[in-house]
């Protein structure tokens, strides 16, 4: 009873990883994107529907694909037109879920018998991929020279641009990446753990990755710590009897848990004793557009 | 490291040929500012050239188009004889120009190290950072810089910094200079070691360029050559031999420099405001306010002088309230006011004007509107309790605009659409006709022209003649010396003494504000 | 040499939007979005012109769909107050989904406690109920923002999600339980709203607060500390306001609005509370989100928000048309909606920057 649970958990957990990794980046080149609830839908929607048409391995392609032509539109607009990025975000998510819900909906239902994701003994080899990009971003951001140029435009990009670093090349490039990664969060979430389309199936997934990355105050070993934590209490939450049977509480107060956690730990991580740490690492021009003078 | 496009260009470059030129240089701005008019200038290796200029002379524009920010309108650049063209910083720095930022263009949160290597060309795409670690320290040991390049920026102090962003630019492979105000916010020791290691480098061959406001002395203890601009010409060039701080002074200024405040004299009444023992934090948790003691009385300016970062800034913020003390007392009107909060502090009398004038208007804000930040508070200027009387409010911005003279279309006038000096203008309007007992003025004067400066120097020096007590913060000593009654240098975050004008001697004020000579005094 | 002459484009920065220019900006990108929806509905085989025929001439009609615009667009000014006013202090509230099944929660609770009750005292005290517990949870959220500096989006949208739950926990089998599946027990007749011209009566209500509002922020001292607040925090501190009690305050004003909103939608017509199972198309939570789009689209004033908000109403409604009259899929009114923040997030450039011709010579 217990090995599905944990793969299950390692499943949700595989999806924030995703979606959260891709944040990160983002942010650590200073753009905010608030819309990744959006990416990992139009991820999932579209790769659902490439699935239906061209099978398993096209949807995932697909889907990332989307997620990453939205990823780039949020480049477009916070960057290149210099929209607010909350603003810029929040008309994604908006039109991500209005979009989703005219076009996908009417093909709800479970993905088409023998469709079926590889596993290991129920495990998804896409968690192990999940775990090699992190890595790798982690790798990119503390060795190597991209990595120092996409911190310095975090933190500082008018320094960046006269120490010759192409500020905007820079961002269009992480809000791209984390796009994609989103977009693939999203078809990871409809093809394998969900196998199936359903109206808004993401479920505030993407507002939890969001959280993550504020919570790992920017650093990818603490966030693959909060993404298996939340996977757990996530996967809890849906079916606390395969932990349990005898678990008295009705469905929905548990369904509270996840989310009621992220704000004790977002609050917790604010005060005043880690907020000096958390000064130190967020990167210091998120959310700013920057203005070439 | 590989030979770059700037080794060849200066290979064999002897000491005293000509490596710069610039001709005929102009830039002028949409809405026809002309900021730079046919400006020539040359420099040779191994020479510090110095150019000089008031705020506005075009000296910024001119500096932006050597390095690449800007292109000129008309005129031409050349390297060794050879014709030249930036596009951009990059473009500039392949040519081996290097460029020291007044506001210091490094990333506090990286290290030094981190910091010298962004961007650099010749950087491999996996950092291989002890090889790059041997290199700077080579060419630290070459000039005789002393620096730890596994600190943090932030951690390091205003000459360190600017001596990170000298080796960046070595690193770089500059032999041209652009040092940008260098000095301003360098206490006047780190100024004699930064102006040693100017002349090493220059003896070394390479070209050095100080753009320079105000400190002339240094000018002139250092440049070969000086080359001075106003209105956007250049209206002199002499050698060292021939520049003294007279007509230096009057050809930048074009007349002659006089203080027309004139300081009175006023009877000193009742304490207004008392600090004992005062301890603060700075904004990354290091002492910055260290056991301050001081009283302010009616009718009188009392004067603080200081280099940038001595504890002044988070001083004046203890002070209104916007940052909590660690230890110590204020009282303030005989009320001990230590754990008042900001509005509590306007109520009972404070007044405060921000370092940044960003600080201090909202643009988007009609006068009217950002007059009423003084008065949302202020029972006369609220009706039926919840409401803002916007008519009295009017009539009181109409009353500023003519009193402070501040020029503007109408009081329905977006703040935004205001100079400079006119919002300074308005924001003390708004502050002084609360008529507070206590008026903190923090950089009350920065970045204004001549005309608004004085504006602003009579209107404190009126206002303490009315019996007000005036708390002035300045980094300009001769605006100290001219308007305060008493004067207090402060050094790292203590007074080192607290002087009525009358014994003041500016050269000893300069050596405690140096910490050169420590006294120690509380009163 | 003759001088070459041909129009090229530039991009100017704005140093400060007028008002009108702002209006047109508003109204253009409503205008695209028009256009941009009329190209779905082509897509999917409709003459756009005779879908908007369809929409507006249904969403209008007194006997038809009228009395519903009117309900919607009315909820979608609740929601749209219970934005503008944290959003003026510079506060993105977009929990008003949860602030409002907090406010059904509240108003729900009394009506069923005190069924007996004389009308004339229940539906007040319905009301006040529901707005405590819309500004309680909205406070919690500008508390935590305030006082802890918690992210205030993402801590809005945890609690939307914890809200919804809650209702699903009271109606889908708990105390609250209705015979229909995910629907709650009628409400007592004395509960139900009044009706004026087949709308409930709280809909004349939300016009009243609506101009509250406005004044509110205009004309009093709180509101000139909120708008100060909101478009320069560090003058605002400079100058005494304090951020921590501003952002509570505009929360728990805009919470309540927001749970007044829970009488308003369900005391009416149906008379009971509905509450999809999850993967369903919860069509009424997330019409509260209109409340962010249409909060920015009438920059904040909360005189238009009304106009705007029934005109929305009317498209909501009216694309119900499509679907059943054209036979169109579901999802067209969120369709348009994502339509519309999209466009309007892109034309925010023109807050900044303006496009103007000049012409280039080249060449004397």
């Amino acid at each position: 009873m217990i090995w599905p649970f944990i793969t299950r958990s390692l499943g949700i957990a595989t999806i924030l990883l995703l979606a959260a990794i891709g944040e990160l980046l983002d942010e650590r080149a200073g753009v905010l994107n608030v819309g990744i609830e959006g990416l990992m839908l139009f991820g999932g929607a579209a790769g659902f529907l490439a699935a239906l048409k061209w099978g398993l391995l096209a949807g995932f392609i697909v889907g990332t694909i989307v997620g990453g032509a939205f990823g780039l539109l949020h480049a477009v607009l916070s960057i290149t037109l210099k929209v607010n990025q909350v603003v810029s975000g929040m008309g994604i998510w908006l039109f991500a879920m209005g979009f989703v819900t005219y076009w996908a909906d009417r093909y709800s239902g479970p993905l088409p018998m023998g469709m079926v994701s590889p596993s290991i003994h129920g495990l998804s080899p896409m968690f192990f991929i999940a775990l090699a990009i992190l890595f790798a971003i982690w790798f990119i951001l503390s060795r190597t020279h991209l990595g120092l140029k996409i911190r310095s435009v975090g933190e500082d990009p008018s320094t960046a641009e006269v120490s010759g670093v192409n500020v905007v090349k820079i961002r269009y490039l992480c809000t791209t990446i984390g796009g994609l990664l989103g977009g693939l969060a999203g078809a990871f979430l409809t093809l394998t753990y969900l196998a199936c389309w359903s109206h808004l199936p993401t479920m505030g997934l993407g507002w939890v990755a969001l959280a993550l990355v504020q919570f790992s105050i920017w650093r990818p070993p603490i966030l693959l710590a909060g993404a298996l934590l939340f996977g757990f209490i996530w996967q809890f939450a849906i079916s606390p009897e395969t932990i349990y049977a005898g678990i008295p509480a009705p469905l929905p107060v548990l369904r509270m848990l996840p989310f009621a956690v992220t704000i004790i730990f977002l609050t917790v991580i604010s005060s005043e004793r880690f907020r000096k740490k958390w000064a130190l690492a967020k990167p210091a021009a998120l959310g700013q557009p920057y203005i070439k003078e | 490291m590989s030979t770059t496009e700037a080794d060849i260009l200066f290979k064999d470059v002897k000491k005293g040929e000509i490596i710069l030129e610039m001709r005929g240089i102009t830039k002028i701005y949409p809405g026809g500012v002309v900021a730079n008019d046919h400006i020539d200038f040359d420099l040779r290796a191994g020479e510090i050239h110095a150019l000089l200029g008031e705020n506005g002379a075009g000296k910024t524009t001119l500096m932006n188009i050597l390095y690449g920010l800007l292109r000129p309108d008309e005129g031409e650049i050349y390297i060794r004889g050879r014709k030249v063209e930036f596009k951009s910083p990059l473009d500039a720095i392949r040519m081996g120009i290097g460029m020291v930022h007044q506001h210091r263009k490094l990333i506090p949160a990286h290290t030094v190290l981190e910091n010298i290597v962004l961007g650099h060309p010749k950087v491999g795409k996996i950092l291989n950072l002890h090889e790059i670690e041997r290199e700077v320290k080579e060419l630290c040991e070459k000039y005789g810089f002393k620096l730890d390049l596994h600190a943090k920026v932030w951690q390091l102090s205003a000459g360190e910094k600017q001596m990170v962003e000298i080796v960046k630019a070595l690193y770089r492979g500059a032999r041209i200079l652009i040092l940008d105000e260098p000095t301003s916010e360098l206490t006047p020791v780190e100024t004699e070691k930064f102006l040693e290691s100017i002349k090493v480098m220059a003896e070394k061959g390479l070209g050095i360029v100080p753009f320079v406001t105000h400190k002339l002395p240094i000018v002139l203890s250092v440049a070969d050559r000086i080359t001075i601009l106003r209105r956007g010409k250049v209206v002199a060039r002499m050698s060292r031999e021939e520049a003294t701080m007279v007509n230096l002074a009057k050809r930048m200024v074009g007349r002659e420099v006089l203080f027309r405040t004139v300081r009175v004299k006023t009877k000193i009444g009742e304490p207004i405001l008392e600090v004992r023992d005062l301890h603060a934090l700075n904004d990354r948790g290091v002492p910055a306010v260290r056991g301050i003691s001081f009283v302010i009385r009616e009718g009188e300016i009392f004067g603080i002088a200081g280099v940038t970062g001595n504890g002044q800034q988070e001083l004046a913020e203890v002070l209104i309230g916007l940052r909590k003390p660690i230890k110590g007392k204020i009282i303030f009107r005989g009320r001990d006011i230590t754990n008042a909060s900001i509005l509590e502090r306007w109520k009972l009398g404070m007044g405060y004007i921000p370092p940044e004038r960003e600080f201090g208007a909202i643009k988007d804000f009609t006068l009217v509107e950002n007059i009423a930040m003084n008065y949302y508070f202020d029972e006369k200027f609220v009706k039926s309790k919840f409401l803002l009387d916007y008519d009295k409010l009017r009539e009181l911005a109409m009353k500023a605009i003519s009193e402070f003279n501040i020029m503007a279309p109408g009081v329905d006038t977006k703040a935004g659409h205001l100079s400079g000096g006119n919002l300074q203008k308005l924001i003390l309007a708004r502050v002084m006709m609360r008529r507070p007992k206590l008026l903190i003025a923090n950089l009350p004067t920065h970045g204004l022209d001549v005309g608004a400066t004085e504006f602003v120097r009579n209107k404190l020096m009126e206002y303490k003649k009315e019996g007000a007590a005036v708390l002035l913060i300045s980094e300009d000593l001769d605006e100290v010396l001219s308007l305060s009654d008493r004067v207090a240098p402060i050094y790292e975050g203590r007074f080192v003494s607290i002087l009525p004008i009358e014994m003041v001697k500016k050269e000893e004020i300069g050596a405690m504000m140096a910490g050169a000579i420590s006294e120690g005094v509380a009163e | 040499m003759i001088g070459l002459r041909f129009p090229k484009l530039k991009c100017e920065r704005i140093v400060i939007l007028t008002g009108a220019d702002a209006v047109k900006i508003s109204a253009l990108s409503v205008v695209i979005s028009f256009m941009l929806f009329g190209a779905f509905v082509a897509f999917e085989g409709t003459d756009p012109l005779v879908a908007y025929e369809h929409i507006f001439s249904f969403a209008f009609d007194p006997k038809l769909g009228l009395p519903i615009t009117l309900h919607r667009g009315f909820f979608l000014v609740f929601n749209t107050l219970a934005f503008i006013i944290p959003m003026a202090a510079g506060i993105w509230n977009i929990g008003m989904e949860g602030q409002f099944y907090l406010g059904t929660i509240g108003a729900f609770a009394v009506a069923y406690s005190f069924p007996d009750l004389n009308q004339a005292i229940l539906i007040p005290l319905m009301l006040i109920s529901g707005a405590i517990f819309g500004a309680a949870y909205g406070a919690l959220a500008g508390f935590l923002k305030g006082k802890m500096n918690v992210n205030e989006v993402v801590v809005t949208i945890m609690l939307n999600n914890i809200a919804f739950w809650l209702v699903y926990l009271l109606t889908v089998g708990g105390p609250w339980a209705g015979i229909a599946e995910s629907t709650s027990k009628p409400l007592p007749k004395n509960a139900c709203a009044p009706m004026v011209w087949n709308t409930p009566f709280t809909s004349i209500f939300v016009i009243v607060v609506a101009i509250l509002v406005y004044f509110f922020l205009k004309k009093t001292t709180i509101g000139y500390q909120i708008r100060t607040l909101g478009s320069n925090p560090i003058v605002a501190k400079h100058v005494g306001i304090s951020a921590p009690k501003i952002s509570v305050i505009v929360m728990a004003i805009g919470g309540a609005i927001a749970g007044l909103s829970g009488y308003h939608m369900w005391a009416g017509d149906p008379a009971f509370l509905m509450i999809p199972r999850p993967e369903a198309y919860k069509a009424i939570g997330d019409l509260t989100y209109w409340g962010i789009i249409l909060g920015l689209i009438c920059l904040l004033n909360p005189l238009t928000s009304v106009p705007a908000s029934i005109f929305i109403g009317s498209i909501i409604v009216g694309t119900t048309v499509l679907v059943r009259r054209l036979r169109m899929p579901f999802g067209l009114d969120v369709l348009f909606l994502g339509i519309i923040s999209l466009v309007f997030a892109a034309f925010q450039f023109f807050h900044q920057y303006r496009i103007r011709r000049v012409k280039v010579v080249i060449g004397k």
